[in-house]
């Protein structure tokens, strides 16, 4: 409770007190720089979600402002509709040209994303100046403020009207990065791969966020256009989209307060660098921050030497270059530069992460209570195993080049088994389990679940249909916290369509996922740690997290691949436990393992691979006495006089 | 850009073409040596992403630098070559821009025969293949990153003083050029000398053949919207090799 008084107490002041300035303030320059303020307010939300929640330099943002600023332009002196349409269609044209544009770049990611929408904006640039016809070309394009229901929207009016969208996109932005869309942003940015693979859709996700930021800078155009009421082709270069991404960076990604925070800086910034004696004061300011922050790193070594004199020397050189330089504007393209590098290497949280830790300790901010944990029962009903086959795989090949990964692999799983999957380096496991799992595309052959074909070469759909996995090399999301990793994977309990959530209407369900999510935690001992990033979690914790995020898909076949490696003794015990109850609730598990104890307590079947063919199946007894898996593993035939002890010590570990 | 900007400078001290060379080709390394510790490292010892956002930060440092210490007028730059046409197979060409073209094809032979035949270009690959590896093996990754850094900032700096006395010197020549650079090489894949050659002739076509039909300020559309379905379709490059996903 006081959580919420505290969080939303803030955002009503602050809205409360932006809306009464009008009444107070009557200096038309300070009211236009606040209605600037709302409108880059909106225009850097929708940037964060792309370079906050994707983590993707995005450098076409600024090509959507301009977009969204024409098409309401040409709306209103074309058309000649009112305000509320020329918006609509703004925001519209950002959806879909954003879609558009997210088509392609989908694929992308890091420098090639970041080239993908630069040249976006080049071509958005090019058409702008071009279509003469239309855009007015270089000339510019002049528009009025179009009257709403029949009221002239003076300076006050316009800027309550860009607080009012202000604090609407805030909250319906708010609900939704909430919800399970704003974790599976995240999820995407920290393993694109993991996020498929439990069923989510980097495909449709990565399309929505794009698409959403984009209708948000589509907004913020129509209402730049109306601010200013007059167009250029120029204002919307790659210099303004610079001074964009130093907002973000500088509020503070992920937040909305950041973003604020951001835009507030950007405002701020023309006037800070015309007056030379502000501006000393400021970098002044930053170095000595800079500074602080600095000896503070190495004294507590927390930072790298280089890492924490580079933002002193930076801040430095402003210092100095302010003292030498006669006008300031010149050179505010280097002042942009060595203040973003200082807040990117200083403070890669930006002020808001940095405030924000700050302020929830001072107010004690706690954090939102966790509900009771899900029944297993309810969320796991025991289902039953009758034995038939579950997954067949026929004739399966997998070739790279010449390379014969996977050859004619011919195998069954019982339904309600274990199943292990054993072979040497290189026999062609891990291939297996990615073929399967759908990362790679079959050469040729079939898979077959409860007798219908696996779709092949889809994460997602294989993951659809009740196939779920952990992976060997972990594919946590890194900065997601253990429960928040679990939800973002569970199947069957977000329902609610999208406006619904944007309309924060789909609390219930969250509420249930973390019930849900607690449950599956408390299943493999985590149920403590549910609010510790999962990279902050110990190696042992880590893999356990991986078979609950896997089985929150609740699937009929779990394939967990080499889950002890690297664990010690203590926890492949717990390990073993946590397949065992697995099991229990009746899931089929495939089990591909080094560890040959492992293997022989929980197996009921045992397939032991090499060069990409099965070699011997039968009960860990069995494969342990058969030659030809002794001589796969130690390279020579095994002589009759030698017969194997039954034990751990033919094959190695 | 900046380093074409300083060899206009060392001229204009008096300095004969040839001599002013080999120093524009010094300080281009400098300045890649400058990236590679203020920028690429810095951002690998945070662990961070944002080397790409801090390589554009020291860009636009450097870029609003030469704009208030050279101005932002485009200067003629000074060469021994003439710019008179030359009559070749019935087209013109002057001797400049052959002159570019044999500059460029003689680097990226070097390049080519650099990456292929020495030790220390072999040292190149393995650590763009695989890091850890290579650190394994006795190759400082390190010093390796840098010294490409300061290889590729010695050859902008040649790149820029051939193109120059055709585009003069000026702020604006690098941000025209560096997308033009960023297209070829990645629609050809970024690890194919041959491929860049053939794609960069192709968008040079595409170029002057859209400034013609549709009028010179869509010059450089085409192929920006190439880029885009290039990246989209094969990310690796119409010559590069297609990566198979690990996990």
């Amino acid at each position: 409770m006081k959580r919420i008084l505290l969080l939303r107490g803030a955002e009503l002041i602050v809205f409360a007190f932006l809306a009464t300035i009008p009444l107070l303030v009557v200096n038309p320059y300070a009211l236009g720089l606040l209605t600037l303020l709302a409108i880059y307010g909106i225009l850097l939300i929708g940037l964060d979600v792309t370079v906050g929640y994707l983590g993707q330099i995005n450098l076409g943002h600024v090509a959507f402002l301009g977009l969204g600023a024409y098409t309401a332009g040409l709306v209103v002196t074309k058309l000649g509709l009112g305000m509320a349409p020329a918006l609509l269609a703004s925001m519209v044209v950002g959806l879909l040209l954003g879609g558009l544009l997210a088509l392609p770049a989908l694929r992308l990611e890091g420098p090639q994303f970041a080239l993908a929408t630069l040249s976006f904006a080049a071509l958005c640039t090019t058409a702008l100046n071009e279509l003469e016809g239309l855009t007015g070309g270089a000339q510019g394009l002049s528009l009025s403020r179009p009257p709403v229901f029949d009221h002239v929207l003076t300076p006050p009016l316009f800027y309550w009207l860009c607080m009012a969208l202000l604090a609407v996109v805030w909250m319906l932005m708010r609900n939704l990065l909430a919800s399970q869309w704003g974790r599976a942003f995240e999820a995407l940015r920290d393993s694109p791969i993991a996020t498929d693979a439990m069923g989510v859709g980097t495909y449709r996700h990565k399309v929505a966020a794009f698409a959403l930021g984009s209708s948000l800078g589509g907004l913020a155009g129509g209402l730049y256009a109306f601010n200013f009421e007059y167009l250029q082709p120029q204002s919307f270069t790659y210099d303004l989209m610079i001074i964009l991404l130093l907002g973000v960076v500088l509020g503070g990604r992920k937040s909305l307060w950041g973003a604020f925070v951001g835009a507030s800086v950007i405002v701020l910034l023309p006037n800070l660098l015309s007056n030379r004696h502000l501006f000393q004061i400021f970098s002044g300011l930053g170095f000595a921050m800079a500074l602080a922050a600095g000896l503070r790193g190495l004294v507590k070594k927390t930072t790298r030497p280089f890492q924490a004199l580079a933002p002193v020397v930076a801040m430095g050189i402003l210092v100095v270059g302010g003292l030498l330089v006669e006008n300031t504007e010149d050179w505010r393209k280097a002042i942009f530069a060595l203040m973003l590098f200082s807040v990117v290497v200083g403070l890669p949280e930006g002020l808001m992460g940095f405030l924000s830790i700050f302020l929830a300790k001072l107010f004690r901010v706690p954090h939102a209570p966790l509900p009771a944990p899900t029944d297993i029962e309810t969320l796991l009903p025991p289902r039953t195993a009758d034995g038939s086959p579950l997954l067949m795989l026929e004739d399966l090949k997998r070739h790279f080049g010449g390379v014969k990964a996977v050859d004619g692999l011919s195998l069954s799983i019982r339904s309600g088994s274990i199943h292990g999957l054993i072979g040497p380096n290189g026999s062609g496991k891990s291939t297996l389990v990615n073929v399967i799992s759908g990362l790679y595309t079959p050469s040729s052959g079939r898979i077959l679940l409860r007798g219908a074909v696996l779709p092949s070469g889809s994460l997602y759909r294989v993951s659809q249909s009740g196939v779920a996995r952990t992976f060997q090399n972990l594919q946590l999301f890194a900065e997601l916290t253990a429960l928040e990793n679990v939800m973002v994977a569970l199947r069957g309990v977000y329902r609610s369509p999208l406006p619904l959530v944007l309309l924060g209407l789909a609390r219930r369900e969250e509420r249930q996922a973390q019930a849900d999510a607690l449950c599956l935690l408390d299943r493999i001992g985590l149920k403590d740690q549910a609010l510790t990033k999962a990279k902050d979690l110990t190696y042992g914790a880590q893999r356990f997290l991986e078979v609950a995020r896997a089985l929150a898909r609740k699937p009929d076949l779990l394939i967990l691949d080499e889950p002890a490696a690297g664990l010690a003794h203590p926890d492949v015990v717990q390990l073993i436990e946590i397949i065992r109850r697995v099991h229990r609730r009746g899931i089929s598990i495939l089990l591909i393992e080094h560890h040959m104890d492992v293997v022989s307590e929980l197996c009921d079947l045992v397939t032991v691979l090499d060069g990409g063919k099965v070699i011997a199946e039968g009960t860990p007894d069995e494969v342990k006495r058969d030659p030809k898996v002794v001589e796969a593993y130690l390279g020579q035939p095994a002589s009759p006089s030698e017969p194997s002890h039954g034990g751990v010590e033919p094959l190695p570990a | 850009m900046i380093s074409a900007f300083f060899s206009l400078t060392l001229t204009n001290l008096g300095l004969p073409y040839w001599a002013m060379v080999p120093g524009g080709l010094l300080f281009g390394a400098i300045m890649g040596l400058v990236v590679e510790r203020a920028g690429v490292r810095l951002a690998l010892e945070q662990k961070s992403e944002g080397w790409i956002l801090l390589t554009i930060i020291i860009g636009l440092f450097f870029f609003s630098t030469a704009e208030n210490i050279w101005g932002r007028d485009d200067r003629p730059f000074p060469t021994p070559i003439s710019a008179d046409p030359i009559n070749i197979l019935g087209v013109d060409v002057t001797r400049l821009e052959i002159s570019v073209a044999v500059g460029v094809l003689g680097i990226m032979g070097l390049i080519e025969l650099f990456k292929r035949r020495t030790l220390l270009g072999k040292a190149f690959e393995a650590v763009s293949a695989d890091r850890d590896a290579a650190e394994l093996m006795g190759i400082s990754a390190t010093r390796t990153v840098m010294l490409s850094y300061g290889l590729s900032g010695a050859v902008a700096a040649l790149a820029g003083i051939l193109v120059s006395p055709i585009t003069t010197v000026g702020p604006t020549m690098a941000s025209a050029l560096i997308l033009k650079a960023f297209s070829v090489a990645v629609v050809a894949g970024l690890d194919s000398g041959f491929g860049v050659v053939l794609v960069g002739m192709f968008l040079g076509a595409l170029e002057s053949l859209s400034s013609f039909y549709l009028g010179s300020g869509w010059r450089e559309a085409p192929g920006l919207i190439l880029l885009i379905l290039a990246l989209a379709v094969r990310p690796t490059g119409v010559f590069g090799k297609a990566i198979i996903r690990k996990v």
